[in-house]
């Protein structure tokens, strides 16, 4: 009877071990199952949107042109489609948080949007011209429940730098996921500030060289350089290159003043006309700068071809005067509004504004601010396309918000 | 014998468990969660072949340069934990119809783990030769619309300069034959004045004609014309052209500056010049297009008016830009003229209601500036049109082109020559590294 007992109860204890033990199987199993499930909703959800935005213009589809409200939200180029991106859908994004967005003493209360590789050589929209995320997340149909962040790199590396300023020799470097590129075609121009006159001038000096076995080649630009003075020239230099169907650019800018405050800013001033406030920097400082200005338009194969715009010779002046001058750019013309100016003869400096995304290779980022730390488990979708043809590669990293 | 019972159900919960788990098999989770690797690659292939590379390096031998090239596009454009392949079928027809797949090359960086995924791209030979055959002009319409081309050896032309009317002449033809029916070069005067009269030069149908003048601002005439209508510093000629047109429902091209501003024969005029030092023409001045105005717009007088207003109507925009209907025409076309132009002989947009003038919005090749229209064509309510190029010399011939075809709008059917075997497929197969 006793034996009986024992037994029962060590059958018992071994069934109640063992249905714990299958439980807390099973349990891990579906919870498994649960999180991969959830998990594999965000992923979708990535693909979704990397696809809503690479591949559908948007509503109105030409909305990158215009300043009018959005209603649908993508960036893909209505007139090329494919994995092609408009250069000026990019423009409209707004990419800074609040504390890098610029305001122009002499128009307070209008901010400016920084789309800007390096101070001034970049793109300065009004941010009510410009899509913020909320919007963006709206209508992606994704607000509260998801949240996400859209990175768009150049897929090359195109640096330069300067070997010498007298004569002038440059640098210049093209790698790829980190391999320096060999043979690469090198399409470029250098706009030199002229400094004979009272006003300066641009004189483009363009050229074709290709890159050697460890991806870099020397540019020699002989007849440029320091003047009577020892002053070194200044000037802004764009490089395009090519290998085998994928285009980077790069682009540098040399002043003999200091090279973080530009004395001349060009701000975007009604984004739909292409109206450009070319203006003083206001640094309290400076009390007048001579400028020249032109619009160069980026040809298909990577040439500029000059358009003349209005106020193009000027000056500009700290407390009375002038402070800005209005011009007017080819809104629908991709390019790049060059900008030499000078304070003196030993205090000139060149500047770039490029006309639609891409064409100066900057790297916006799209995010609000809002960084996925914290969350569990972030997906991210990587695709190829193409800005105005220089080759980006577009990363969107994906998030439920729902825990 | 209760243990044993246990063991027995201890067993069927692990045989539960072992067959639970070998059906409700998870996917790994750079299946479930990695990037896609499918839309990578189709993007990847797809910007490769944007400008054309990847089409031409394809087909290329293996042994090629390009292929290098286009093995370290790959590798720069991908992420450095990602390896890949990259092959080429050819694709070839049997005689049953069906299609073969032969491998031509492959390129790849590494070998491949248990996850990969790929994307395909049928891509056809850039050597594959496309054929065009344009509408004609009026064919649509059941017309046989000719296109007259002044070409006359005795008229000379103005804002041309660089060019004589005799070589624009033949830059029209070759532009714009394949798009008429009948095409004909008028090369004198006289031929002109026998279309004035409305006489065929060689069997057509002079109605709905288009006549394009590359004199410039001056326009041939006639002698018998000279002798008979040319008060006003020959307005006179320009009211009784502006009824011809009318009349005979043509479309008059002027293709550069002020329309009218000169007459001109070379022979009526040997010992004229026009102001300017060019012999064989007279200067109408701004009567003579408000005189063709007058006449287009069918105000018949009989004998014609001999006093015409001498006001000058045009103005200068500056840089004007091509409408976006221009753009597409431009392409469709295959006609790439500069988009900015800088106009000084611009049209006011006061003439539409002053002479019952229209401007259909395909009809506009320049967006107006204010009240001017730099380049258009403008058609008459009861008949009749012309275009007018308000452009500073030098003459674009091809902006009046692309007007010509804007205005009629003939289709262009693409045809394929020499298909067959021409196309490839290529697969790009992509796989990360690390990791299951």
């Amino acid at each position: 009877m006793a034996g009986a007992t024992i037994d029962h109860m060590v059958s018992v204890t071994i069934l109640i071990a063992a249905m714990l033990i299958a439980m807390t199987t099973f349990n891990g199993l579906f919870a498994s199952a649960i999180n991969y499930d959830r998990n594999r909703q965000v992923a979708n959800k990535a693909v979704d949107i990397m696809n809503t935005i690479c591949l559908s213009p948007g509503n109105p589809v030409d909305w990158g042109e215009t300043n009018t409200p959005v209603l649908g939200f993508g960036l893909q180029d209505p007139e090329t489609g494919g994995y092609n991106l408009s250069p000026y859908s990019i423009m409209r994004l707004r990419t800074s948080i609040d504390s890098e967005l610029v305001e122009y003493p002499m128009m307070p209360g209008v901010f400016f949007n920084n789309l800007t590789g390096n101070f001034g050589n970049g793109i300065l929209a009004p941010i009510g011209d410009c899509i913020n995320y909320t919007d963006a997340a709206k209508l992606l149909g994704v607000d509260g429940s998801y949240g996400f962040s859209i990175d768009i790199k150049p897929t090359l590396d195109v640096t330069v730098s300067s070997i010498s300023q007298n004569p002038l020799k440059l640098d210049v470097s093209v790698k790829g996921s980190g391999i320096p590129l060999s043979g690469a075609t090198l399409d470029y121009c250098l706009f030199y500030t002229g400094n004979n006159g009272t006003f300066p001038m641009i004189v483009p000096y363009s050229g074709v060289a290709q890159t050697n076995a460890s991806g870099s080649v020397e540019l020699d630009f002989s007849v440029i350089k320091a003047d009577y003075n020892d002053n070194t020239p200044a000037y802004s230099i764009l490089i395009y290159a090519n290998l085998g169907g994928i285009t980077g650019v790069g682009y540098h800018t040399h002043r003999t003043t200091d090279m973080n405050k530009p004395y001349i800013i060009p701000l975007i001033y009604d984004y739909d006309e292409g109206e450009i406030l070319i203006a003083h920097n206001w640094d309290g400082e400076t009390p007048e700068v001579k400028y020249y200005a032109t619009f160069y338009i980026l040809t298909p194969d990577f040439k500029f071809q000059q358009l003349p715009i209005s106020n193009s010779t000027e000056h500009l002046n700290y407390g009375k005067g002038f402070p800005f001058w209005k011009t007017q750019l080819p809104a629908s013309e991709v390019g790049v509004l060059v900008i030499s100016y000078k304070k003196s003869a030993q205090e000139i400096g060149s500047i770039i504004m490029p006309w639609g995304g891409g064409v100066l290779g900057l790297h916006p980022s799209f995010s609000g601010g809002i960084a996925p730390s914290g969350y569990s488990f972030v997906a991210t979708e990587l695709r190829q396309v193409n800005i105005n043809g220089i080759s980006y590669q577009v990363k969107v990293s994906t998030w439920s918000l729902r825990g | 014998m209760r243990t044993v019972e246990v063991i027995f159900v201890i067993v069927i919960l692990l045989g539960a468990f072992v067959i639970t788990t070998q059906f409700a098999v998870l996917p790994t989770p750079r299946q479930a969660f990695g990037t896609n690797l499918r839309e990578l690659s189709l993007s990847t292939l797809e910007t490769l072949d944007a400008k054309g590379v990847l089409s031409e390096t394809v087909f290329k031998e293996s042994s090629d340069p390009a292929w290098g090239n286009l093995q370290n596009a790959i590798s720069a454009s991908l992420p450095p934990n990602m390896v890949y392949n990259l092959s080429v079928y050819d694709l070839s027809t049997k005689s049953g119809g069906s299609v073969s797949y032969q491998l031509t090359n492959s390129i790849s960086d590494s070998g491949f783990g248990a996850d990969s995924d790929a994307a395909s791209l049928l891509i056809a030979s850039p050597n594959v030769t496309f054929a065009q055959d344009s509408q004609k002009v009026g064919e649509n319409m059941g017309q046989n619309i000719p296109l007259y081309i002044l070409n006359c050896d005795d008229a000379n032309g103005w804002w041309i300069t660089g060019y004589s009317p005799q070589t624009l002449a033949m830059d029209l033809y070759r532009l714009l034959s394949p798009y008429f029916s009948t095409t004909i070069l008028v090369n004198s005067t006289s031929q002109f004045g026998q279309i004035l009269d409305g006489n065929p030069l060689s069997g057509e149908n002079v109605n709905y004609g288009v006549i394009i003048n590359t004199c410039g601002e001056s326009i041939p005439i006639p002698s018998d014309y000279a002798a008979t209508y040319s008060a006003d510093s020959y307005a006179q000629y320009c009211y009784v052209f502006g009824q011809k047109v009318n009349q005979y429902n043509w479309t008059y091209v002027s293709i550069v500056g002020y329309p009218l501003y000169y007459v001109t024969n070379t022979v009526e005029f040997e010992n004229n010049d026009n102001t300017w030092g060019i012999h064989g023409m007279m200067r109408v001045g701004p009567s003579g297009f408000n005189a063709f105005l007058q006449g287009l717009d069918n105000e018949y007088q009989d004998p014609p008016p001999t006093d015409f207003n001498d006001n000058g109507i045009t103005g200068s925009p500056g840089v004007v830009q091509f409408t976006s209907y221009a753009y597409d025409s431009s392409n469709y076309y295959g006609i790439y003229p500069f988009p900015y132009q800088t106009s000084t002989r611009a049209l006011p947009e006061r003439i539409l209601d002053d002479y019952d003038l229209t401007i259909r919005s395909n009809d506009y090749v320049f967006n107006q500036v204010g009240q001017w229209i730099a380049g258009a064509t403008f058609t008459h309510s009861r008949g009749g049109a012309f275009t007018s190029i308000g452009l500073t010399r030098i003459p674009d011939i091809r902006i009046t082109g692309l007007a010509i075809l804007m205005h009629f709008n003939p289709t262009i059917y693409n045809s394929e020559f020499g298909a067959s075997g021409t196309s490839r497929l290529v697969t790009l197969q992509l796989s990360e590294l690390g990791g299951t």
